[in-house]
């Protein structure tokens, strides 16, 4: 992981007020739902399904399109060091974020009589910071493959395709395909549900073994996409 | 004149196989299969030592018994409800009492997951006002007011709670969610 790449992406990225504004609303909203609802728990707080995307969308893609990617392997940067450090960047800051809105979530719910206990706090945060480094690993990919911030379009069509082949799986009573369907959703979200995992006997494997699966495959294969990318000046 | 950078991928080429990680992605992904199979064949459960009763019939069956019924209003998605199954309803000991002293009926909220609940949760959910998961809801046979435990306590208190029950009949609980529940339907 290459610090300055990361941190240049963050300041990259602080300088969209049309990000920031998203990010600022997908923080804000869900703690005055927290504020106004305290009985209902950290789970008003939601997924970090919206603050990764605003966060990544075109993490890659738009350095193809702007010409950057050219700029820096001209440093010389390595491809992989350069893929390893936008997934970094992209989820430490949805990990950041995340961790934040629970630390004020905590404050309200606590001010307001209905302090979670200090496991929830824990799963809670280490749930979603699962989630944030897993939906980063995918957004990788998805822009090491198309410019701009059509990584954004394909992860919707990608959801979009995955629910309609699982949809059929279950009208049709086809079990396989409704299970091919739930793996892909799965995979375009790799997430853990930690108090599943924690209060199951004996502790299940298989969605470790996937959500490590499919962030360790989403990382390969955005690598090998961007060494697939021949770059010159004069290219788009 | 700078002094020249070294260069910072050795032979001047930017791409690199990622040997390693296409190696390790391989490995999971023979892990993901293989622990998928394995699971599906043997899933692991919650632990679950109480004999839970269906909910029809059970108020009939702990009249005949002479023994109250303990409703365990619950979700899947409660964090508490789970940490309550754990240290209670998987305690040896403290199911072992349950089953012996009530008539045990789990009533699972599926708002979240389905969109409603069956008939027989909504019914059960309004007439005992349950705002807040977990919410233990103790009915003596013959009638009488419900006793409410409504948010998880910890072990010790949960059970202290249902052994006044049991031996010294109803005592008065508080029945406003408290912390350690995780409230909302």
């Amino acid at each position: 992981m290459n610090v300055t790449l990361v941190t240049t992406f963050w300041r990259q990225r602080l300088t969209s007020a049309v990000r920031l504004a998203i990010v600022a609303m997908l923080t804000g909203v869900p703690l005055l739902a927290v504020a106004f609802m305290p009985g209902a728990g950290l789970g008003v707080l939601g997924n970090a399904q919206g603050l990764v995307l605003t966060l990544g969308a075109g993490m890659i893609g738009q350095d193809v399109s702007s010409g950057v990617l050219q700029l820096l392997c001209a440093r010389p940067v390595g491809r992989p060091d350069y893929v390893l450090s936008r997934w970094s960047a992209v989820g430490l800051a949805g990990v950041a974020i995340s961790l934040v809105q629970l630390g004020l979530a905590v404050a309200v719910l606590g001010a307001r009589g209905h302090a979670p206990s200090t496991q929830e706090i824990a799963l809670f945060g280490a749930q979603r910071s699962f989630e944030c480094l897993g939906l980063a690993a995918v957004l990788a990919l998805l822009s090491s493959l198309i410019g701009g911030i059509g990584d954004l379009g394909l992860y919707l069509v990608a959801n979009l395709g995955a629910g309609i082949v699982q949809m059929v799986g279950q009208v049709k009573h086809w079990r396989w395909m409704d299970t091919a369907g739930a793996e892909l959703l799965a995979s375009l979200t790799p997430t853990l549900d930690l108090p599943r995992l924690v209060a199951s006997t004996p502790m299940p494997w298989s969605p470790i073994a996937s959500y490590a699966s499919t962030v360790v495959l989403c990382l390969a294969l955005a690598i090998l996409a961007v060494n697939r990318k021949e770059l010159s000046y004069a290219s788009g | 004149m700078p002094p020249a950078e070294p260069p910072a991928v050795p032979g001047g080429s930017t791409r690199a196989r990622p040997n390693a990680l296409l190696v390790l992605a391989a490995a999971l992904l023979v892990a993901r299969i293989g622990t998928g199979l394995y699971e599906e064949r043997h899933p692991p459960s919650m632990v679950e030592l109480v004999h839970w009763q269906p909910i029809e019939g059970a108020e009939a069956r702990a009249s005949a018994e002479r023994r109250p019924v303990l409703y365990d209003f619950t979700a899947e998605w409660c964090v508490p409800c789970q940490t309550m199954q754990r240290e209670v309803f998987s305690d040896p000991q403290a199911a072992r009492d349950i089953d012996l002293n009530f008539v045990p009926v789990r009533v699972l909220d599926r708002t979240r997951e389905e969109g409603q609940n069956l008939a027989v949760v909504d019914s059960l959910q309004r007439r005992f006002r349950i705002n807040a998961f977990p919410t233990l809801v103790i009915v003596r046979p013959g009638g009488g007011d419900p006793v409410l435990l409504s948010g998880y306590q910890g072990k010790l208190q949960t059970l202290q709670r249902l052994h006044a029950v049991q031996v010294q009949g109803l005592l008065p609980f508080p029945t406003s969610a408290p912390p350690g529940s995780a409230g909302g339907r």
